[in-house]
C-alpha cells in the first residue's frame, strides 16, 4: 500500500487581506466574508476526512495566498493504489481537464482549479450568508488562551453545532479569526434590552447626582449671598434735608440699606445718589470728613466728594443711582445706574434722572 | 547709595527725634518706604546670589540667622510692630520669612559645595547617592513621625492662637484694612496697581502656566538632579527674584506695611486711619498730553488731552497712543532687540516659538516691578486706559 501525505489540518494565520483567491481554488474549505472583513475555514473543513481528499488544492492555495497566512498540518497515510492514484492523478490531471471524466469526485476537484472546465453538479454550493449554524456555533462560544471554545450549552442548537462542540479545541483553528467574527457579528445583532434601559437609567442618574446637582449647587454659591430686595426704590426723606448739607458734604444715613447702599452728596447745585460699591473689585469705601474724600479699605482707591476716582486702582468713579423728587421726598431708585467711564468722562451725570437740582 | 542714605537721614524727622532708639526706629521705617524696600531686597538678592559662597558657610549663615532674630525680636518691643506680630493671621508670616530663609540657605549651600567640587574636578554631593529606603519600616515610622508631630503642632497652635468667626458682613463696620489671607496678601498688593483682570486672572494664570510651561521652554539639562549655581546663574536668579521678591517680598510689604485705607505706614509707626495720604494719580496720557507740553511751552505743543477724533481715529486711542507706543515696545519690539544682543544666544538655543513663551513670560513678570516703581515714585496710573473696553494696563 502506498503512503501519502495528506492535510489534516488547516487554519489561517493572522494578516489575511480578504483576497478570494483561496476560495477561488479551493470553495469547500475556505470562506471569505467580505461583510466581515475575514477569511474563515468552513465548519465542515475542521474534520480530518473532509480537508484529506482535499490536500491537494488545500495546499494549492496556501501557495497561491499572496500574504502566506494559510497555514496546514500534513501526516503520512497509507491508502489503496486507487486513492493514491487519485489523488496524485488530481496533480497531474490539473492542466488537463481530459482526465477530469475518471471519478466525479477528482473531476469535481479539478473543475475548481481549471475555470475551464464546464460546471459540474458535483460542485460544491457557495454560500454568501453565515451559516446559521456557525452564527449559533459562534454565539455560544469564546476564546480562552488563544483558542476558541465552546462556552455555553449548545441544548437545542443544530446538529452541526452539536457536532462542532464535541469537537476538542484543538481541533479547532487557532488563528484568532473566529474571535473576530465573534466581535464584529455579535453587537450588530443585539438589540436594546431591559437591561440596557435600566443601566442607561441607573448612570443617567448617577451622572445627574454627581455632575448636575452640584453645578447647581456652585450656581447657588457663585450668586451673592443677598436677599434681593423686591423694590428698589428707597424712600429718603424731606428734599429739605438735604439742602441743608454743604456742598460736598455726604449723608451716610443709607449706606447699611440692602441690598446696595448709596450715600446723598450735595453738589454746588445738585443732590445725587452715589452706590457705595467700589468700582475697582467691589469693596466698600469709607467718607473721611476730615480728609473729605472716600477710602477703599481693600486697595486703597480713593474718590473725591462727588465720587471722582483720583487715587488708587478704581478705574471709574462711583456709580450713581436715579434720585428724583415725590412731591417733597427724595426718591433713590437703584433699577437705574449712570456709570461714567472715567474722571473726565462724567456727561452722564448730567442726565436730570442723576440728580435733583437745588 | 550716600545720597540715598543723606536722603533718608533727612527725612527724618528732627522734633520726633528723641533717643537713640527713636531715630534707629524713624530710619527703618523711612528705609521701608517701598520704593526704598522692593529695591534694597532686590539688592541684598542680588549680593546674596553673587556671595553665595561666603554667606552660605555655616558660620557666616549662623550669624546672619543670630543677627536677624535679634533684631527682629528687638523689633518685638515696639508696640506697633508686636500688635501686627502677635495678630494670630500674621503668625504664619514670621514663619514664612525664617522657612524661605533657611531654605534658600540650604539650596544655596548645596550649591556653592557642589560648584566648589565641580572647580576640583571632585564627585558633586548628589552622586552616588542611594535616595531609596525600605517602605517598611523606614518610610512608614517616618511617615506617622510626622504625622503625630504635625498633628500635635497643629492642636497646640489651634488651642493658643484664636481664629474665631466673625460676625456677618455689615458694609457700616468694614475692617481697615480689609486684607486677604496672608498668603494672598502679594496677589492683593498686585491689585493695587493692576486693574482686576490683570491682577486677580491673567498674573495667577500666568504664574501657573508658566510654572508648567517651563520645563518646556528650558531643556538645559544641566541642573537636574543636583545643586548649582554656577552652570545656571540666569534662570536660577530670575526664578528667585520672582519668588523672592515678587512673591515673598510683597507678603510681608502687605503684611507690615500696610495700614488703614491701603496707606503705607513704617513697621514701627502707629496706624493712623486718618493720617493724610496724597495720591493724585496721573496717567500716561496726562504726562505726555498736559504735563510735557506745559514743562516745555512751545508754541505748537498745546497742553489738553484730545477730545476729538483725528485721522478717523477715536479720540480715546487718539488720547491713548503714547501708552500704546510705550506698551507695543516693550512687549513687541524690545523681545526683537533683545533677540539681537543681550539674548542673542538664548534665542539661537531655544527657537522663535519658545521664545516668543519666554518673553511673553518675562515681560509680564517685570511689567509688575515697572508698574509699581512708577506707582511710588510718580503715581502713575495706566499706561493705556481705555475704560470703554476695560483695556486698562
Amino acid at each position: 500500500m502506498p503512503t501519502v501525505e495528506m492535510v489534516t489540518k488547516v487554519w489561517i494565520a493572522p494578516g489575511c487581506i480578504v483576497c478570494d483567491a483561496c476560495e477561488t481554488t479551493c470553495p469547500e474549505v475556505f470562506h471569505v466574508q467580505h461583510e466581515n472583513e475575514t477569511c474563515i475555514i468552513r465548519p465542515e473543513a475542521l474534520d480530518v476526512e473532509f480537508t484529506k481528499p482535499l490536500t491537494k488544492t488545500i495546499i494549492e492555495a496556501a501557495q497561491e495566498c499572496p500574504v502566506d497566512v494559510i497555514k496546514y498540518e500534513v501526516a503520512k497515510f497509507d491508502v489503496s493504489d486507487e486513492v493514491a492514484a487519485k489523488i496524485a492523478g488530481g496533480a497531474t490531471a490539473a492542466p488537463a481537464p481530459a482526465t477530469a471524466g475518471e471519478a466525479p469526485a477528482a473531476a469535481a476537484h479539478a473543475a475548481t482549479s481549471t475555470k475551464a472546465a464546464p460546471a459540474k453538479p458535483a460542485e460544491p454550493p457557495k454560500p454568501k450568508v453565515m451559516d446559521p449554524a456557525i452564527q449559533a456555533l459562534l454565539a455560544a462560544t469564546t476564546v480562552r488562551g488563544g483558542h476558541v471554545v465552546i462556552d455555553r450549552g449548545v441544548a437545542g442548537m443544530p446538529d452541526s453545532v452539536k457536532h462542532l462542540a464535541k469537537l476538542s479545541p484543538d481541533q479547532l483553528p487557532p488563528d484568532g479569526k473566529f474571535q473576530r467574527v465573534l466581535e464584529k457579528a455579535k453587537p450588530s445583532s443585539e438589540e436594546p434590552t431591559r437591561r440596557d434601559l435600566l443601566l442607561g437609567a441607573g448612570w443617567t442618574a448617577l451622572a445627574m447626582g454627581f455632575g448636575v446637582g452640584p453645578l447647581l449647587a456652585f450656581n447657588r454659591f457663585m450668586a451673592p449671598n443677598v436677599l434681593e430686595q423686591e423694590d428698589p426704590k428707597v424712600r429718603c426723606g424731606p428734599l429739605s434735608k438735604y439742602t441743608s448739607l454743604a456742598p460736598g458734604d455726604v449723608n451716610e444715613d443709607f449706606k447699611p440699606v440692602k441690598p446696595s447702599g448709596f450715600w446723598i452728596i450735595r453738589e454746588e447745585e445738585r443732590i445725587s445718589a452715589l452706590s457705595i460699591i467700589c468700582t475697582h473689585l467691589g469693596c466698600i469705601p469709607s467718607w473721611l470728613p476730615n480728609d473729605r474724600k472716600f477710602k477703599c479699605p481693600c486697595h486703597g482707591s480713593g474718590f473725591k466728594p462727588n465720587g471722582t476716582n483720583f487715587e488708587g486702582p478704581a478705574p471709574r468713579p462711583l456709580e450713581r443711582f436715579k434720585i428724583y423728587l415725590d412731591g417733597d421726598q427724595v426718591i433713590v431708585d437703584r433699577s437705574k445706574k449712570f456709570l461714567a467711564m472715567g474722571p473726565n468722562d462724567t456727561a452722564v451725570w448730567n442726565d436730570p434722572d442723576a440728580s435733583i437740582p437745588v | 547709595m550716600m545720597t540715598t542714605f543723606a536722603h533718608i537721614l533727612a527725612s527724618v524727622d528732627p522734633a520726633q527725634q528723641g533717643s537713640a532708639i527713636d531715630r534707629i526706629k524713624s530710619f527703618v521705617d523711612a528705609l521701608c518706604a517701598p520704593y526704598y524696600f522692593v529695591p534694597l531686597t532686590t539688592l541684598l538678592l542680588v549680593i546674596a546670589l553673587v556671595s553665595y559662597k561666603q554667606w552660605t558657610r555655616p558660620k557666616a549663615a549662623l550669624l546672619v540667622f543670630v543677627a536677624f532674630t535679634v533684631f527682629y525680636g528687638a523689633s518685638m518691643l515696639d508696640e506697633d510692630f508686636f500688635k501686627i506680630i502677635k495678630k494670630p493671621d500674621n503668625v504664619p508670616i514670621t514663619m514664612m520669612i525664617y522657612f524661605t530663609g533657611f531654605c534658600t540657605w540650604l539650596g544655596f549651600r548645596q550649591a556653592a559645595v557642589n560648584d566648589d567640587r565641580m572647580k576640583r574636578g571632585e564627585p558633586l554631593i548628589e552622586s552616588g547617592a542611594d535616595d531609596k529606603v525600605l517602605v517598611w519600616p523606614d518610610l512608614v515610622y517616618t511617615e506617622l513621625i510626622a504625622l503625630v508631630l504635625c498633628t500635635a503642632f497643629l492642636v497646640v497652635w489651634a488651642i493658643l492662637l484664636k481664629a474665631p468667626l466673625e460676625p456677618p458682613a455689615n458694609p457700616t463696620n468694614i475692617p481697615n484694612p480689609s486684607k486677604a489671607p496672608w498668603y494672598f496678601l502679594g496677589l492683593q498688593e498686585l491689585l493695587v496697581y493692576f486693574d482686576p483682570w490683570i491682577a486677580g486672572v491673567l498674573l495667577p494664570g500666568l504664574i501657573i502656566v508658566g510654572l508648567i510651561a517651563l520645563p518646556y521652554i528650558d531643556k538645559n539639562p544641566r541642573g537636574n538632579g543636583y545643586y548649582t549655581l554656577k552652570e545656571r546663574p540666569l534662570v536660577i536668579s530670575v526664578f528667585m527674584f520672582g519668588f523672592v521678591i515678587m512673591w515673598c517680598v510683597l507678603i510681608v510689604l502687605g503684611t507690615f506695611l500696610r495700614g488703614p485705607n491701603w496707606n503705607l505706614f513704617g513697621p514701627y509707626e502707629t496706624w493712623d486711619p486718618h493720617r493724610p495720604a496724597a495720591l493724585l494719580n496721573i496717567n500716561v496720557s496726562d504726562v505726555f498730553w498736559v504735563v510735557l507740553p506745559e514743562k516745555l511751552n512751545v508754541a505748537w505743543w498745546k497742553p489738553g488731552l484730545p477730545s476729538e477724533a483725528s485721522f478717523g481715529i477715536p479720540a480715546f486711542l487718539v488720547r491713548e497712543a503714547p501708552g500704546i507706543v510705550l506698551l507695543g515696545g516693550y512687549f513687541f519690539a524690545l523681545p526683537v532687540f533683545l533677540a539681537k544682543t543681550v539674548f542673542r544666544k538664548i534665542y539661537t538655543q531655544i527657537g522663535l516659538i519658545r521664545y516668543a513663551v519666554f518673553w511673553l513670560l518675562l515681560s509680564w513678570m517685570f511689567i509688575v516691578p515697572i508698574k509699581m516703581v512708577l506707582r511710588w515714585l510718580f503715581n502713575m496710573k495706566y499706561f493705556v486706559a481705555i475704560t470703554e473696553w476695560f483695556l486698562n494696563v
